[in-house]
């Protein structure tokens, strides 16, 4: 084999080896982790959701897809296998949040303590204002 | 004294019973929505546990309401895709259903089993409202009311752009697969 024809092989193998092996770390990027990740904003139940209340497309601006720390008392718990809601402040008026299952795993005992009007510190991804459920974090971690 | 009493008592038994029998509305915020769309060359399986309804059993309507951020899917790169360039979630944050249940009459919440319904309302995805027609179904199980229903919506539809390039990746019609288990409201 010539040895133009060897580099231009060795060549084509190797951007075909990049390249699949590009494809293949993009489409399979881990979530984003929000259990590291700082929080943006470090804030109560009861005033997030009076922003949101006051104006909602300007606070959906603000916080729409951070990550928030917030804390509240516990107004309605379910847990149901890996579907954990815990609200804040108020049933109809407060911060809706669900459990990220890897912070289910770590928290099995704390959850089954956990009681209406405990306080709680959650950190989780913001995804709205709902006109039932108040607004809504997922992925959300317990801090304290 | 006595008539204090029997007063006191008979307000009390017609308060909570008037108060039983009026539980009119039942709500779940923990609703599911499952999208599906299958190609030869792609399957995308999305799924959203935080779907809230309200069903008035006294008038039959409902409302479905939901964040489209709250839509988790395996591929972190898909989630992306379908937030950013499909559904454009900053801009259209929510998705919302308002209707009747038009053959409610059928359903007898007092007799356990699965009653089929007709659902007919406005559905509002990505700030595009149309009118759907749908069936489903309602269960009923020792008082507890679920509904269920699974239907498709065009992409198209709902100005949905896809790109020429997933044209054939990604179906135009999408499947929902949507389930609650209702409970009472009781206003505090």
């Amino acid at each position: 084999m010539n040895k133009g024809l060897k580099i231009f092989l060795i060549v084509v193998v190797l951007g075909a080896v990049v390249g699949l092996s590009t494809v293949y770390y993009i489409f399979n990027m881990p979530h984003r982790n929000v259990e590291d990740e700082a929080p943006a904003y470090t804030i109560e139940a009861n005033v997030l959701f009076e922003e949101y209340n006051t104006d909602e497309d300007a606070t959906n601006v603000k916080y729409g897809n951070q990550v928030l720390q917030v804390t509240g008392d516990i107004a309605e718990l379910s847990i149901n296998g890996y579907q954990v809601s815990i609200t804040l402040n108020d049933e109809m008026e407060g911060v809706n949040c669900s459990l990220d299952s890897v912070a289910i795993d770590q928290n099995r005992e704390l959850l089954e303590q956990l009681k209406i009007g405990d306080n709680i510190t959650l950190k989780g991804k913001c995804d709205g204002f709902d006109m039932i459920m108040g607004v809504v974090l997922t992925r959300c971690y317990i801090v304290e | 004294m006595k008539l204090k009493y029997l007063v006191f008592t008979f307000f009390t038994v017609f308060l909570f019973s008037s108060f039983v029998a009026e539980a009119q509305k039942y709500i779940t915020k923990i609703g599911t929505i499952d999208i599906y769309s299958k190609t030869p060359l792609f399957t995308i399986e999305g799924s959203n546990k935080k779907v809230a309804s309200i069903l008035n059993t006294e008038t039959a309507e409902v409302v479905v309401s939901t964040l489209v951020r709250s839509f988790k899917f395996h591929e972190a790169l898909v989630e992306d895709h379908f937030n950013e360039n499909y559904m454009e979630s900053h801009k259209f944050s929510k998705a919302i259903f308002k209707g009747k249940i038009t053959n409610f009459s059928s359903v007898d919440l007092k007799k356990d089993g699965i009653y089929d319904i007709i659902i007919e309302g406005k559905l509002t995805i990505h700030g595009e409202t149309n009118n759907i027609k749908e069936n489903g179904s309602i269960s009923i199980k020792n008082g507890e009311i679920s509904a269920s229903t699974q239907f498709s919506v065009s992409l198209e539809k709902y100005k949905i752009e896809v790109e020429k390039m997933y044209k054939d990746a990604i179906k135009d019609d999408i499947l929902l697969k949507i389930h609650f288990d209702y409970k009472p409201y009781i206003k505090k």
